[in-house]
């Protein structure tokens, strides 16, 4: 083999890597919403301003098996969307109104105060929710 | 073939350089991708909010400290009882401590001796922001600078790239520190950095801010400065106002009257 073709079989692999690099990083984002794409919290700002969120506390959320099971995953929801997003109202499937906040839930569930405790007990699960949230335990609600 | 790794990875870097330019030149919106102007300007976006407040240096006089005590209870802020662990989010500063670079040559004595209040200025530019790697603190949609407590890892990068001093840092576990638990506010935990908010929490309910509300000389004035014909666009209008440190181009939402 002479100079010249291994001087083309480098070029070639040269090129080769640039075009894997090409697609590995422009892999992911076909398909993806650019960031500012989201126009959600200028007008969740406007309709956030007066009076917040409608709370309706008078009864659970959603079925109480299914808080049962999912309360976590539901309250995860809540603080991404009321934290990050200011998405603060949150509309059950019988279309009454809540606010996403800890406070809801302990709106009712904070006259036992062992309530949240009774079954993490039982489950020996620690959630870190009362590291900084104060739970029925250290202040009536 | 008889060619040393040297040799191979230089003829290599050739071809990756050779299939970039041609890339350029296939795709010109690879080379150069179009700026995006939009967010340069700071002119007023129609419908969405920025918060903002003024204090009126010529009320707040005097060793009042009404909207400190009313801040700090309400979001459970713990007093650790040094000054070098001290967790603050509104406080009071000398005049040329809160304003190091405005001029004091022949300045009014009186305005010298001022302890001007400073809270977060929920800048505009805010280079916390930028600073922080797990995105813990954020810019809001309503322009209040945030700090999502879930997410803090506590690694202070926000608190050096503050240009005002603040941001606090729990060193300590706070909450045997707190005299009086609120149930207004969550506490923190030990190891994440804490600040003013704004009061987001009252702005939801549609009220004003504890330190607003608390003060009796009617020294704060709270309000949207997107909407000309609010109070505080009234009162810029009409009033000579400071920024602290204009210079760094960080566009504090905290204005003073002097």
């Amino acid at each position: 083999m002479n100079k010249f073709s291994q001087f083309l079989v480098a070029l070639a692999a040269g090129l080769s890597v640039f075009v894997a690099a090409w697609f590995f990083i422009h892999a992911g984002h076909r398909g993806s919403v650019p960031a500012h794409a989201e126009v959600s919290p200028a007008v969740a700002a406007a309709t956030v301003k007066p009076g917040g969120a409608p709370v309706d506390s008078a009864k659970c959320i959603l079925p109480t098996d299914y808080m049962r099971a999912h309360h976590m995953q539901v309250l995860d929801k809540w603080r991404k969307d009321s934290v990050r997003k200011g998405n603060r109202t949150f509309v059950n499937p019988e279309g009454a109104h809540f606010d996403k906040s800890l406070n809801t839930c302990l709106g009712c569930h904070g006259s036992n105060p062992m309530f949240c405790f009774m079954c993490h007990e039982y489950a020996n699960v620690k959630p870190t929710c009362w590291n900084c949230h104060l739970s029925p335990m250290e202040v009536s609600q | 073939m008889s060619q040393n790794r040297r040799e191979f990875l230089k003829k290599a870097g050739l071809g990756a350089l050779a299939g970039l330019g041609a890339a350029a030149g296939l795709f010109p919106a690879f080379a150069l991708e179009p700026t995006d102007s939009s967010g340069f300007t700071d002119a007023p976006v129609p419908g969405k909010v920025r918060w903002g407040m003024l204090v009126d240096t010529r009320k707040c006089l005097g060793n009042c400290t009404e909207c400190i005590v009313r801040c700090h209870h309400d979001h459970n802020v713990p007093d650790f009882g040094h000054t070098k662990s001290e967790v603050k989010w509104i406080w009071k500063s000398g005049y040329e401590n809160a304003f190091p670079t405005a001029s004091t040559q022949f300045q009014n004595p009186e305005v010298l001796e001022r302890q001007v209040l400073t809270l977060c200025n929920h800048c505009t530019e805010p280079p916390c922001t930028k600073a922080c790697p797990t995105e813990a603190t954020f810019k809001r949609w309503d322009g209040i600078v945030s700090i999502d407590y879930h997410r803090c890892i506590g690694c202070r990068f926000c608190m050096a790239a503050c240009p005002y001093g603040s941001r606090s840092f729990n060193w300590q576990d706070p909450r045997p520190h707190i005299k009086e638990l609120s149930n207004t506010y969550p506490t923190r935990m030990r190891g994440v950095v804490e600040k003013c908010n704004f009061c987001s929490e009252r702005l939801v309910k549609g009220e004003l801010p504890a330190c607003v509300v608390s003060c009796a000389e009617n020294a704060l004035t709270f309000g949207d400065l997107n909407d000309p014909n609010s109070e505080i666009r009234k009162m810029l209008a009409a009033n000579e106002t400071m920024q602290r440190k204009p210079e760094l181009g960080t566009l504090p939402s905290v204005f003073y009257i002097i």
